[in-house]
């Protein structure tokens, strides 16, 4: 019918079944708006993106089984055209930048108030891409920062599991010279005061996770 | 005030039977996705909506609900502040906690502030609302979660007040004569703190100590 064709589609992502309830209510509050379709984690999102092609997709990052970026590297990947919206409660940072690489057309935090979410649903609806003020923010914020280097984040990750240099060494099968000239670039780059401080900088940028 | 909710305390006096429920929550698309669940629950009415701590104690003095789903994260005032004021003000008050984490020191902390239940965001409507039944009939619920965090822990020692204190401030990067300075304590003292810290924890060392911190919620970052 060719009053459908009028409705954006929409499929909503998110491991919690409140946060699925508050979207279906709003969508269902929107004349232009429908909901095709819900998913608890990224493999639903997948096989439920396959199933109905949504227009827009309000997308979840921490997800179990998996997370809102891999599932949106892979329906991008089978589908170039997806509008995805990440919906999350996290602004590090590095997340947000990750998002946006990985195709995000939009990325918004979950205290968005009603208004602005369906606003930013029709935006990229339209071809827009929109950013929260705090991410946008963040992102501001830390853009002129040298980003770590893989291997930085992955020594990163070790300091925060409480690994000794000796033991990131090898576990990384680098020496233990190595360890503490990239452990030196990573307080600077990060402009922390111990490794300690590092690793929580670390996860609130989130470069890395707990 | 923060969009549709019905039953005011005079209808309730007139009719009523359902539950009265004020939710606290600072995400809106929470607060809706709790509207209408409830909405059609014939033993249920949504009496009040607050976006944190302060707003819901305001609300619970006027609308006086039976339940109130409480987030803890919240700006302004976050949840367990105001649960402790409700309570203080309303000892009878009976609230579950709706929250995203399950740290068991946060969810100790919020079970001895007095929340009759605490359930995570993850939950499904109906664990929610037999969660909100059982909870105005007098009895107590946790997530599967939340057990299982209890339970893990409950053996171990707790950090004691001057220990989390340490702990805050190696968290934020503090090295040990530092942190004697800021707690006008010995270098000595503060090192055997820092061993009794990674004892209790079971950490490796003090940034491991303060990963397991933020874990649990014993500090927040």
């Amino acid at each position: 019918m060719s009053s459908e064709q009028a409705f954006i589609r929409i499929l909503v992502v998110d491991d919690h079944p409140i946060i699925r309830q508050g979207i279906s209510v709003l969508v269902g509050t929107q004349a232009d708006m429908s909901l095709v379709g819900e998913a608890s984690n990224g493999r639903e999102a997948i096989q439920q993106f396959r199933e109905h092609r949504p227009d827009i997709t309000l997308m979840d990052l921490q997800m179990p089984e998996m997370n809102g970026l891999d599932a949106m590297a892979t329906i991008r990947g089978e589908f170039p055209d997806a509008k995805i919206i990440v919906l999350t409660t996290y602004t590090g940072d590095v997340q947000i930048l990750r998002a946006l690489k990985s195709g995000a057309y939009g990325y918004l935090l979950k205290n968005t108030f009603h208004k602005e979410l369906v606003d930013t649903i029709r935006a990229v609806h339209a071809g827009k891409k929109t950013l929260s003020p705090e991410a946008s923010y963040q992102v501001a914020e830390h853009s002129a920062d040298e980003a770590l280097t893989p291997a930085e984040v992955s020594v990163l990750q070790l300091i925060a599991a409480g690994n000794a240099n000796k033991q990131i060494a090898s576990q990384l099968s680098i020496t233990e010279e190595t360890v503490k000239s990239r452990i030196k670039n990573i307080l600077s780059k990060l402009g922390a005061h111990d490794r300690t401080h590092a690793a929580m900088i670390g996860i609130k940028r989130g470069i890395i996770k707990i | 005030m923060f969009g549709q909710t019905e039953g005011t305390k005079e209808d309730a006096d007139m009719s009523d039977s359902r539950i009265r429920i004020l939710t606290v929550d600072d995400h809106p698309v929470v607060r809706q996705g709790i509207a209408g669940l409830l909405g059609v629950q014939p033993d249920m009415v949504l009496v009040g909506e607050a976006s944190n701590g302060r707003e819901a104690i305001q609300q619970f003095r006027l609308q006086h609900p039976h339940i109130t789903l409480m987030d803890l994260q919240m700006p302004d005032m976050n949840g367990i502040d105001a649960l402790i004021a409700i309570r203080n003000e309303f000892p009878n008050a009976k609230v579950i906690v709706l929250t995203t984490y399950a740290g068991d020191v946060q969810i100790l902390r919020a079970l001895k502030a007095g929340a009759q239940a605490y359930l995570l965001k993850n939950t499904l409507h109906k664990e929610l609302l037999e969660t909100i039944r059982v909870v105005h009939a007098g009895m107590k619920n946790l997530s599967p979660e939340a057990s299982y965090e209890i339970a893990e822990h409950a053996t171990d020692d707790a950090l004691t007040p001057a220990e989390i204190l340490v702990l805050r401030l190696i968290a934020a990067g503090n090295a040990n004569k530092q942190i004697a300075d800021q707690l006008s304590i010995t270098e000595e003292t503060v090192k055997s703190r820092v061993k009794c810290i990674l004892s209790k924890l079971g950490a490796n060392d003090r940034t491991h100590a303060a990963m397991i911190g933020l874990k649990r919620g014993i500090i927040e970052l």
